[in-house]
């Protein structure tokens, strides 16, 4: 195209920039005949096969037990309050800066790490209500706890890790190394299977760990591996003369890594700790297969309902929907630290 | 555990190495201690269940049955042997695997490229949806949903697998589509980002050589963007070979799901799992030992 699509009146430039785009050559004019083709077909029979074909009530006759598993009915309020507690915190967290007072907004960490012990204790009895046994915890509920509680395990302990790794000490850096390594390559259902499994057996006598805390165990020992190479590569991509800089003001080796290293590092790292995270969601739906009553693992015992027999796909869009729902927030939850971070950063 | 290896610079280069060393025996010490502790535990309990660690087991006859594979396998034969028939079995899903996922992965990364719009679009689509539906969702959609649920499908693996003389199964073929699906929009990332690495001069000299876009790619940016895709391509390979152990989910016989059924007849977990991580340790050196091998190629001829 020899005109520039700037010239002429804006009809026209929207005209020269759908032929540049669609229609350049014969080729590429095949190429979007048959894709739009393609695109149409599969769009339009997958529409007809939602509003007319599909029967959506194996999703909205299961509601409940999609989001708070065999909670008794009673009950559920809990796991509604916990939940409205994770969702006002989510919506805080992704208010403007400018909006929240700084006493609220230097909370937040802290109010992030203790929904975790408050969904506990609202679950588990705590708080002097009737304790729920763990076998009945379950639904979206459940995949959130399960998804908070390694985030929050593997956070720190691959913080500790990326710094044992780079240790001046070889015992500490060949140990850390060969775990990191080891546990990466290992596929994570046999961590958990395995983790169900012999961790019992590793217990003294007459301790015992329900199956929920054992799944955040080898989840969280498992992640940590993966987050501890990420805290690496931001510590990595640090100059070197930050470190000079921070031994000349006369800091000592851990204030310089506590106030120097570590903050620039985890900034660095941050997108890529947010994918382990989201990932982290996406892991536990393998808990499915391990005995737990998470989101697949309900669904699953949903689909084997003869009621609903050979609804698959309804609940398997349903299922990537919620997925992908929590996923997006969690993505944009890391984007607003991630902002936050950097405003900071200008100081 | 004390991660604070450095000692206060003030101490003389000596007294600063036998503390650095003492500090090594001490973190060795705990390290053991914890080890020992979890070693008596575990003696403890397996003493507790009657159970000794042994391999002598590997030898008796397995006795659960297995779908139709590559190598000949009968319920009398060991557990050693239906280990061997599932480490094949795990080797032909990722090996096939890896084939179709690059070609999908490099097809989809080099579509953000094209010039035409419909292209990018859907090739971002792709990406955005398959990296977040995770891999289990993908392999049950395509088991359930496509294979079990369309007839058509069924009857076509079936006549493919007629032509090409292999045991080829629904549940082969749903864990390859899945795994296929999933890690190539993984690669199509890598790619994509191997593409943009190159710079933009390349694309511009080669139009004004005469140079379509096609043999572009082909001739001038790919070869240029493998250095950049090829540590890419490392992971997600090894990650591919990870998530076939997901089989089970489908009830394809991978390696996984025997060492699964034999610790359901045996329990014998620790054995076991000695077993799953020698060969995936194996599997993953592999891999990177072949992909290090080719990185070498392309840093020298590049």
């Amino acid at each position: 195209m020899a005109e520039s699509p700037r010239s002429g009146p804006r009809s026209r430039q929207l005209l020269l920039r759908i032929r540049r785009g669609l229609f350049a050559s014969p080729l590429d004019t095949g190429i979007t005949m048959v894709l739009a083709v393609l695109c149409g077909g599969g769009l339009w029979s997958f529409l007809h096969w939602v509003f007319l074909q599909a029967d959506w009530a194996v999703v909205v006759e299961n509601i409940r037990l999609y989001i708070h598993g065999r909670l008794p009915v009673d009950q559920v309020w809990r796991s509604w309050s916990w939940l409205g507690l994770l969702g006002t915190l989510c919506l805080v967290t992704l208010m403007p800066a400018g909006m929240l007072p700084r006493p609220v907004l230097r909370l937040l960490p802290l109010l992030w790490i203790l929904i975790l012990p408050i969904g506990l204790l609202l679950l588990a009895s705590g708080l002097g209500l009737e304790p729920v046994k763990s076998r009945f915890w379950g639904g979206l509920q459940l995949s959130l706890l399960l998804t908070l509680g390694t985030i929050l395990m593997a956070l720190p302990l691959g913080i500790l890790l990326a710094l044992a790794r780079r240790s001046s000490l070889p015992l500490l850096r060949w140990l850390t190394t060969g775990y990191i390594e080891i546990t990466r390559g290992m596929p994570l259902i046999a961590v958990l299977f395995f983790g169900q499994l012999m961790i019992p057996l590793f217990l003294p006598e007459g301790w015992t760990l329900n199956r929920v805390l054992r799944a955040v165990l080898s989840l969280g020992f498992f992640v940590a591996a993966y987050m501890a190479e990420d805290v690496r590569g931001g510590l990595q991509a640090i100059p070197r003369t930050q470190l000079e800089a921070a031994r000349s003001l006369g800091l000592s080796p851990l204030q310089t890594i506590i106030l120097v290293e570590l903050p620039q590092a985890l900034r660095t790292a941050l997108p890529s700790l947010a994918n382990q995270c989201v990932a982290s969601l996406q892991s536990t739906s393998l808990l499915a297969y391990l005995g737990l009553i998470e989101l697949l693992g309900i669904s699953r015992s949903i689909l084997g309902n003869p009621d609903y027999l050979g609804r698959h796909l309804e609940v398997y869009i349903w299922l990537a929907l919620l997925y992908w729902l929590v996923c997006i927030l969690m993505t944009s939850l890391a984007r607003r630290v991630e902002r936050s971070l950097n405003v900071t950063g200008h100081h | 555990m004390s991660l604070e290896p450095l000692a206060p610079g003030r101490l003389s280069g000596r007294r600063k190495r036998l503390l650095l060393i003492l500090l090594q025996v001490a973190i060795g010490l705990l390290v053991l201690g914890v080890i020992a502790l979890l070693l008596t535990n575990l003696q403890v309990n397996l003493l507790r269940r009657g159970l000794g660690l042994s391999f002598d087991w590997l030898g008796e006859p397995a006795r659960f049955p297995l779908s139709r594979g590559l190598l000949p396998y009968r319920t009398e034969d060991s557990y050693a042997w239906a280990f061997v028939v599932g480490l094949v079995n795990s080797l032909q899903v990722v090996v096939v695997g890896l084939v179709l996922a690059t070609i999908l992965g490099v097809v989809g990364g080099a579509a953000n490229f094209s010039s035409n719009w419909l292209l990018r679009q859907l090739a971002s689509l792709y990406v955005a949806v398959a990296r977040n539906v995770p891999p289990l969702l993908h392999l049950l959609f395509w088991y359930f949903v496509v294979f079990l649920g369309l007839p058509a499908a069924r009857s076509g693996v079936g006549a493919v697998a007629g032509l090409l003389r292999l045991p080829v199964s629904v549940e082969f073929v749903a864990l390859l589509i899945g795994l296929t699906v999933y890690t190539g929009a993984y690669i199509s990332e890598v790619v994509r980002g191997g593409i943009n690495s190159v710079p933009r001069g390349q694309w511009e000299a080669a139009r004004s050589l005469g140079f379509g876009e096609g043999r572009t790619l082909r001739l001038i940016i790919l070869p240029q963007a493998l250095r950049a895709i090829l540590p890419g391509l490392n992971s997600q390979y090894i990650n591919l070979a990870k998530n076939s152990t997901l089989a089970i989910a489908v009830g394809y016989s991978d390696l996984f799901s025997i060492v699964n059924t034999t610790f359901n007849q045996t329990g014998r977990s620790i054995e076991a799992f000695a077993l799953v991580v020698l060969v995936f340790v194996a599997v993953d050196l592999l891999i990177s030992g072949v992909m290090n091998i080719l990185n070498r190629l392309v840093l020298r001829h590049g």
